[in-house]
């Protein structure tokens, strides 16, 4: 898949420029593991319709978005776990005492009467054994033994997967890049508001910190680091 | 002040977005204490950002706000935004000013509760560090003309995703009109 096709009609010509300086290597490496960012009930409040209809209801809600990437984070879910590569999930930590509660993650308004929403969609739910990383900020890595965890895990590389793709999958990619791990961001697999920040972060993260690619191309990856191993 | 929305993404965001996000909208200010951030650029970015920002820098050292650099490693640096002899260099190796440096122990001994950043590239360093600047527990203030990027495009949308999610961006003049932005009262 060429990436580009995921932006190109939103980025305009001397943005879409900078792309012929991008400097990254190709993503790879011998241990990965998927994190999967903020996937809970939260986000599929309201169900599969456009988020306009949803903001005034479910303004937490990524709509028709969320469900879209839903079945294509099932199949990579099934292929890490097939292959024996790790899925790290993170969700917003919840409890009151942690927290002074002046600020939240981002700046959006909560209308959070019920703090269960923070549960991962079932669809997605951790198995026995796997890491549920609680956060309270907008990166998995801010605050949290993520880093430490990965190093026990001698993981050296890193497929995101989550939302919002601007928000807190961007904050994690760039952190993530900072601690040096190489990162692929499954564009199937990523959801936001809208299609314009959607597809700016994309172009974004691809040109600075990740290779973004599809979800047959991230399998591949964890089929190909799996049959490395054996 | 003027509207929220009213910025440089004005144009390329449409109604549709603007309804979307409108659950981040909310009064912005300069918060208590403020320090103001100087983020240099790794590479040079061409502009006029860098005259407001060095217009910035000066009204900041005038009032007393206390000014400390972010400077990557070996990167040439701007005369206009040239660290006067006392201010703090952090240098950054990283996109975030906090990353990897000792910023945040700079800012807690100069008892700084909250910030003012400027510099480039809007979308690179100065974006990074204002969501991790928000995530050490500080509010950031920015002014759109005091930032800058290699092109337009992603300025704008940087300063989109910036003003509704992690800090509240005004323009030069409103962010000087605000009666925080000055030295603490007690330190």
């Amino acid at each position: 898949m060429n990436p580009e096709s995921l932006w190109s009609d939103v980025i305009d010509a001397p943005t879409a420029a900078l792309m012929a300086d991008r400097r990254m290597a190709p993503f790879s490496g011998r241990r990965l593991a998927v994190v999967a960012v903020d996937l809970y009930d939260l986000v599929y409040d309201g169900g599969p319709k456009p988020v306009p209809e949803l903001i005034e209801s479910c303004p937490a809600s990524c709509g028709e978005f969320a469900w879209r990437a839903l079945p294509p984070t099932i199949e990579l879910f099934k292929c890490a776990r097939d292959s024996g590569v790790p899925v790290v999930h993170v969700t917003y930590d919840t409890r009151l005492e942690t927290d002074p509660r002046t600020f939240h993650p981002t700046n959006r308004k909560r209308r959070q009467p019920d703090l269960s929403l923070y549960t991962i969609k079932q669809e997605l739910t951790p198995q026995p054994g796997e890491l549920v990383i609680y956060k309270k900020r907008a990166s998995a890595f801010f605050g949290t033994p993520l880093v430490a965890f990965l190093n026990e895990l001698k993981i050296d590389a890193l497929i995101m997967v989550g939302e919002s793709t601007s928000g807190c999958v961007r904050a994690s990619v760039v952190e993530g890049w900072s601690f040096g791990y190489p990162m692929a961001v499954v564009a199937d697999c990523v959801f936001d508001r809208c299609d314009l920040i959607q597809k700016a972060s994309l172009f974004d993260m691809h040109l600075k910190y990740a290779e973004v690619m599809d979800v047959a191309a991230a399998c591949g990856h964890i089929r190909a680091g799996a049959s490395g191993r054996h | 002040m003027r509207d929220f929305e009213d910025y440089c993404w004005r144009g390329l965001i449409t109604p549709e977005i603007e309804h979307i996000y409108s659950p981040y909208l909310r009064d912005r200010a300069v918060g208590q204490s403020p320090a103001l951030l100087v983020i240099h650029p790794g590479t040079p970015v061409a502009g006029d950002w860098t005259a407001a920002a060095a217009g910035l820098i000066a009204e900041a050292r005038e009032r007393g706000v206390p000014v400390v650099h972010s400077l990557p490693p070996g990167a040439a640096q701007d005369a206009a935004l040239a660290p006067r002899e006392a201010e703090p260099v952090s240098p950054r190796p990283c996109e975030s000013a906090f990353f990897s440096s000792d910023l945040e122990r700079v800012l807690t001994r100069l008892d700084a509760q909250s910030l003012v950043i400027c510099g480039a590239p809007t979308s690179g360093a100065v974006r990074a560090s204002s969501v991790e600047g928000k995530s050490f527990g500080y509010r950031v203030a920015l002014a759109e003309e005091t930032v800058g990027d290699t092109v337009q495009m992603l300025h704008r949308l940087a300063l989109f995703d910036i003003a509704h999610k992690y800090a509240d961006v005004m323009s030069a003049e409103e962010l000087l009109q605000q009666d925080t932005f000055k030295a603490a009262l007690v330190r």
